[in-house]
């Protein structure tokens, strides 16, 4: 656990507490949807359905239903006008606003990688094909990646200004560790960060072209993996000075305790085979936090099931930590990319309060090259007090946050 | 906590190098515009792009395949680092943070790939291309050359983002231990971009930019980078990086930009570089500096160089710092002598001036603010 009066010397200025939590995804909407859908390992990976994947490999990804998510609109704001994106952010930050309606940030963070890019195609097919635009401005209006979170923001009266990360599929790791190191430094008291992304066809087609994407179950870990599924989704975590959270009386749900990011600059695409990336994500996570590799409990990994990210991030955590249990929560809800950090975030807040292991669904094989204990296809019951969530992106960015149980 | 600014880059549609630029627009010079059409395309419009001329000499491997957008801003960050006597090594590289700006991103290369899936489908998607389109695929590339293992952001937004990302640098710079932080903005224009913003009414077909005209006729858009390097010491002080806002509605801009304006000037502050760019932000800014900033000069460069989006705020900073530097503010071109403010329509000596504001209001909600001030 952070220790405020660290052996090293550095200063650690305040704890950040997780005062407030909302997520939509596959698993569901809402924290005790999700908690369901964790703990009965369920698979809620589905054909796709919103576009054509006849010409591709991958034909399969997570997905929220729309008949559920558009019942969100009219929020005093056009709902029918917004982009999928909005609905997420908008949901996600009813549950926080739920939870927590004294929470008045002063900055909001937030991971994405695509914005509103369902709009940006309907007007470039539009416009390929001489079909009509009338549309358009409402498409254009609402592809901007900052769109999202006003739009939610605007919904329940939040007007903080607005930082919109977009560090590829660490973008939501990313999102909350700077908005911790915001808080921790003093210089911010209450601070919004999360991530989203809604599925769209040129990322999934992207993904496909890179052979990135399987045909098959996603299988992170396991000697016959071969390759992702993507996913969608929205979470926000409310954080805030814990001395602060305390005075007011606010619930704390878990803390953040430390961050670590790196660049390997191996390939725009590729981690460092080495493992060399993920590896100074988490020790620079592990310093930040003053927390002893042994002191970790769980790992929630990156884990896309590509043979590469798996083969450097597996060889990363087998050197770093010995026998903590891993698992990959995107083999049940697919890689929701710039929200990824932010839902997974929120899995491990739910493993911390309920005192579980999420689990690696579809795993059916070790491999032989990864010394890793893996949460193979069941929650288990276990003591949490510190566990270390991974998001890892193009362009070679790493980013590893720690949470730990609250003990006052 | 005040940052500094150490050094300075800048590709434009003027060329490279923040001196020749500068000296251009003291002397009143405007880019060219060309006209850019395309297939499926009813109508070309008019744009501001960078002389292929800026770039000569610019060889890495990983900008072989690399877009412009990512040309632009290794060109610009680079000459920051050498204007700040920075030589990155292995020891120092993990204590510079890399933060990027970026509105509309790689949209050549998203078209491209994009129009291969809608007219072949897609098994003719480019494995090679679908990683250029990631917002983040300029910020990987320069980090590879300049080998930075630490801290690397991408963020996205409007003209605003720009100094939300110094905003972000200064609260990096006070959690972590970091020597230097380079802050690059950078953008490239597309048909496409041009046709979306016309089709949201915010762009005129042919220039000039006519700033704070009561008539908005719209903008032009331009591409290019700005980059800066922050550090503890340096000629400029960053005195107040304003973390500003969003707003609603086009008519609850001014609002917002009155309060950053009222935060700003608490100092005495001698010139406004705004964002005016011929489109509705130019009536909140009129309304915002006449009511709070009413003495103070008043300087927009986008009638020159256009609108850049996501490197404008990057651009306008490098302004305030080169208008402070030499003492003097170029003309502000395409402009009605009777606009009420303090805006020199000719060469302009700024006398003792110490103070600068930039304001920067992004068409797409955002608004930022930052106070710099010579040393």
């Amino acid at each position: 656990m952070a220790n405020p009066s660290s052996p090293n010397g550095k200063k650690v200025s305040a704890r950040v507490a997780v005062v407030a939590a909302g997520v939509v995804s596959p698993l569901g909407f809402g924290l005790g949807e999700t908690l369901e859908s964790l703990r009965k390992a369920r698979d809620c990976v589905s054909p796709v359905t919103r576009f054509s994947v006849a010409q591709c490999r991958c034909r399969t990804a997570g997905q929220i239903p729309d008949d559920r998510l558009l019942a969100s609109q009219g929020e005093g704001i056009r709902g029918h006008r917004l982009h999928r994106a909005s609905h997420m952010m908008i949901q996600a930050l009813r549950e926080v606003v739920t939870q927590e309606s004294q929470f008045k940030p002063e900055l909001t963070v937030i991971g994405t990688t695509s914005g509103g890019m369902s709009y940006g195609e309907h007007y470039y097919r539009s416009l390929r094909q001489a079909e009509k635009l009338r549309h358009a401005p409402t498409w254009i209006a609402n592809y901007p990646a900052q769109k999202p979170v006003i739009d939610a923001q605007q919904a329940f009266g939040i007007s903080a200004p607005c930082q919109v990360i977009a560090n590829a599929c660490a973008s939501g790791t990313n999102a909350i560790g700077h908005a911790f190191e915001c808080v921790r430094s003093g210089r911010y008291q209450r601070v919004l960060a999360g991530g989203y992304d809604a599925i769209s066809e040129m990322v999934f087609v992207g993904f496909d072209s890179l052979q990135a994407s399987t045909p098959e179950k996603c299988r992170p870990f396991d000697r016959h993996r071969t390759g992702m599924v993507l996913g969608e989704g929205a979470a926000i975590l409310a954080l805030e000075n814990l001395e602060s959270a305390q005075q007011r009386g606010a619930p704390v749900l878990a803390e953040i305790v430390g961050y670590g990011i790196s660049t390997d600059n191996f390939h725009i695409t590729q981690p460092d085979p080495t493992g060399v990336g993920a590896r100074q994500a988490m020790e620079r996570a592990l310093q930040s936090a003053h927390v002893l590799a042994n002191e970790v409990d769980y790992i929630n990994a990156h884990g896309t099931a590509t043979v590469f990210n798996d083969a450097a991030e597996g060889k990363a955590i087998s050197e770093l930590f010995n026998g903590v249990p891993v698992s990959s929560t995107k083999s049940m809800m697919g890689h929701s990319l710039g929200a990824a950090g932010a839902v997974e975030a929120v899995f491990c807040l739910l493993a911390l309060q309920h005192q579980f292991l999420p689990s690696n669904i579809n795993f059916s094989a070790s491999d032989d090259d990864l010394d890793l204990n893996i949460v193979a296809n069941e929650t288990r019951p276990a003591v949490l007090r510190t566990v270390l969530s991974n998001s890892f992106g193009f362009g070679g960015t790493n980013a590893s946050i720690l949470m730990g149980k609250f003990q006052a | 906590m005040s940052l500094a600014i150490a050094g300075m880059g800048w590709v434009t549609p003027l060329g490279r190098g923040v001196d020749s630029v500068w000296e251009q627009l003291l002397h009143g010079d405007e880019a060219s515009a060309t006209a850019i059409s395309e297939e499926f395309g009813h109508r070309p419009y008019s744009v501001f792009r960078v002389p292929e001329s800026a770039l000569t000499g610019l060889a890495h491997p990983r900008l072989r395949r690399a877009s412009v957008i990512s040309r632009f801003a290794a060109a610009a960050g680079l000459d920051a680092l050498r204007a700040a006597g920075v030589k990155l090594d292995p020891q120092n590289a993990e204590r510079t943070a890399l933060i990027f700006a970026i509105s509309n991103g790689g949209v050549i290369y998203t078209k491209r790939f994009y129009r291969d899936v809608v007219d072949a489908g897609a098994q003719s998607a480019s494995p090679l291309l679908f990683p250029e389109t990631v917002f983040n695929a300029p910020a990987s590339h320069l980090a590879a050359i300049l080998g930075v293992t630490g801290a690397t952001y991408t963020l996205v937004g409007d003209g605003a983002v720009g100094l939300a990302a110094i905003k972000m640098a200064e609260d990096l710079m006070a959690n972590e231990p970091l020597d230097h932080c380079l802050v690059v903005g950078t953008e490239e224009v597309d048909w496409l971009s041009c046709d979306a913003y016309w089709r949201w009414r915010l762009l005129r077909l042919t220039p000039p930019i006519e700033p704070f005209n009561e008539q908005q006729r719209g903008m032009i858009l331009s591409e290019g980078a700005g980059a800066i390097v922050l550090a503890r010491d340096g000629p400029f002080t960053i005195e107040c990086a304003h973390p500003g806002g969003y707003f609603a509605k086009r008519a609850e801009a001014g609002e917002i930009l009155k309060r950053i304006l009222r935060d700003l000037s608490r100092s005495e502050v001698d010139l406004v570089i705004a964002s005016a760019n011929g489109t509705f932000v130019d009536q909140a800014e009129y309304r915002a500096l006449k009511a709070v900033v009413s003495n103070a000069f008043v300087y927009t460069a986008k009638p020159a160089l256009g609108e850049s989006v996501g490197a404008a705020g990057l651009w306008q900073v490098i302004l305030a710092a080169q208008a402070l530097r030499s003492a003097e503010l170029p003309p502000v071109l395409h402009a009605d002598p009777a606009i009420a403010l303090q805006l020199s329509l000719s060469r302009k000596p700024l006398v003792e001036a110490r103070r600068a504001i930039v304001l920067s209001c992004g068409v797409n909600q955002q608004a930022a603010g930052l106070r710099l001030a010579i040393r």
